[in-house]
């Protein structure tokens, strides 16, 4: 018997909806879930977890987060402006800048502010201040590439109408064009926060004390104190969405209102 | 240069300044789009800017408060010389409202805050004081209603009205129109044209590029015909507008005046 194409796409849509139900079932049937249950996540060993997990992991990966998000917001709207500039010194440095710390794994800058440049230089850093720069450092390249475009995305009217009014340059910038640029990026800039949170787990490359421990170095040194297999780990995950997801949903309103608002 | 106080109805006398542009060029790259014009303003004088698109008004417009560099050229505004290197371009800006055909408002903020943010910041004007000036303001323009209205919930003609009365905010002594009725509407262009007439009565000096020929002949002490880059014409408004001399004057104005005249080519 014929189908009509409209028939023929609902047909399609049951298959594939069907073959989904089967790889999930497969899925649950061949696992084992008896040593899953002991090994990987038990959770009778999530209780122990609680509440050191909030008063050190969740605490301090806000902090080391919240102080990098600041550094490289800072950092990222001083490279913005320098890569606009029209003095080409400052535009080199920026792209120089931009395009070391975007290339190469935030892993080694880590390294390099946690070892490397007090070693060289003979200063003692502790580590919340080697996560602010780290972190900061490397936002403020993935930030300023944002920024810039936010800028940019600004009409050349609204600066000749606020140059127009006697602001001078810096005045038209700080009133007029960056306010509506951060209108314009806040969307992208939620998703640099997300990025951040979880480069802030990079920090396990350093000596850490229990009270420095973050989400994910609090969860594996769980697994060696607790014994729990992967649980404590697993664990910390959770936590990584529960700051994450809300970002997420943010990030999404932002796009909604800023697409209400332009017509 | 002298200033002219004149006293008008309701709001706070107009001091108005005169303009004097001599021998300005600019080029982009090859392309000359100011060949070389001189240009008179008394203070006080309304004078419209005629001519086809291309023909440099809106870029002489602009040199005036230098958003364009003219390359060769003096231009004097009120006790300014906005040529020379050392002028204080911020300080001569306060004196020059300029108004555009994209209007331009500042999307973030409300129709009152769109008039007291360079008060504010710029002349350091307390804000009720910022305030007071803003209102008065935008009710001459007849929009005091919609202070609080952001600039997507008004109008384009409504919008270009703030443009004007965030312009006056500045106590200007000159103001610069860049086609101001182009973009909008045509409902909406009478209450522009209103507004702009208001202004001249109480002495405002206003250098306006403009496509309005009745606005023109009607309002402006004087018009100047431009066309690639040179004043072709320039007199009282019956003269140019009523009774051209120049050929290219008279083809620009039978097009202008009568849009259903098809030009064929022979």
């Amino acid at each position: 018997m014929a189908m009509t194409a409209r028939q023929r796409a609902q047909v399609s849509l049951y298959v594939q909806a069907g073959i989904f139900v089967v790889a999930v079932a497969a899925l649950i049937l061949a696992t084992d879930w008896k040593t899953i249950g002991t090994s990987v996540f038990n959770f009778a060993k999530i209780g122990p977890m609680f509440p050191d997990i909030f008063v050190a992991g969740l605490k301090n990966t806000l902090i080391y987060t919240s102080l990098g998000f600041i550094v490289g917001l800072s950092g990222g709207l001083l490279l913005a402006l320098m890569k606009l500039s029209s003095f080409p010194l400052y535009r080199w440095i920026a792209t120089g800048y931009i395009e070391f710390f975007r290339g190469i794994p935030a892993l080694l800058v880590f390294i390099a502010f946690g070892y490397g440049v007090p070693l060289a230089f003979g200063v003692q850093w502790n580590v919340t201040i080697v996560v602010m720069i780290s972190l900061g450092m490397v936002a403020a390249a993935y930030i300023a590439e944002t920024l810039r475009a936010g800028l940019q995305a600004v009409p050349k009217g609204q600066l000749e109408a606020a140059r127009s009014l006697g602001m001078p340059q810096w005045r038209a910038m700080v009133s007029i064009v960056i306010p509506q640029a951060f209108r314009i990026v806040l969307p992208p800039l939620t998703n640099e926060v997300i990025l951040l949170t979880k480069d802030s787990s990079l920090i396990y490359v350093l000596g850490l004390t229990a009270s420095q421990y973050e989400l994910t170095k609090f969860g594996r040194d769980g697994i060696s104190s607790l014994g729990a297999g992967l649980t404590p780990l697993l664990v910390a995950g959770a936590f990584y969405l529960v700051i994450t997801i809300p970002l997420s949903l943010l990030a999404r309103k932002f796009e909604s209102r800023s697409a209400r608002t332009k017509r | 240069m002298n200033d002219v106080v004149h006293s008008s109805g309701t709001s706070a006398p107009v001091r108005a300044a005169g303009v004097s542009l001599k021998d300005l060029r600019k080029s982009y790259g090859s392309n000359e789009v100011l060949k070389g014009i001189s240009l008179d303003v008394a203070p006080g004088e309304v004078v419209c800017l005629i001519g086809p698109s291309g023909s440099g008004k809106s870029t002489l417009l602009r040199c005036v408060n230098l958003l364009e560099q003219p390359n060769e050229g003096t231009i004097h505004v009120g006790g300014f010389e906005a040529t020379d290197p050392d002028v204080d371009i911020d300080r001569m800006r306060r004196k020059v409202g300029m108004v555009f055909q994209q209007f331009n408002l500042f999307p973030h903020l409300n129709a009152l805050q769109n008039c007291t943010i360079a008060q504010t910041k710029v002349l350091k004007r307390p804000q009720s004081q910022a305030d007071n000036v803003a209102r008065a303001n935008l009710e001459r323009v007849g929009l005091g209603h919609l202070a609080d209205r952001f600039p997507d919930q008004l109008s384009g003609g409504q919008q270009q009205r703030v443009a004007i009365a965030r312009a006056l905010s500045m106590d200007p002594e000159l103001m610069l129109f860049d086609e101001p009725t182009s973009a909008l509407d045509p409902e909406t262009v009478g209450d522009v044209l209103s507004v702009m007439r208001n202004l001249a009565k109480e002495g405002m000096t206003m250098l306006v590029v403009t496509h309005e020929m009745g606005f023109a002949r009607e309002v402006a002490d004087r018009v100047v015909f431009m066309d690639g880059g040179v004043v072709v014409e320039e007199g009282t408004a019956e003269q140019v507008v009523g009774a051209p001399t120049q050929s290219r004057t008279k083809e620009f104005l039978k097009r202008v005046l009568d849009p259903t005249h098809i030009e064929i080519a022979s």
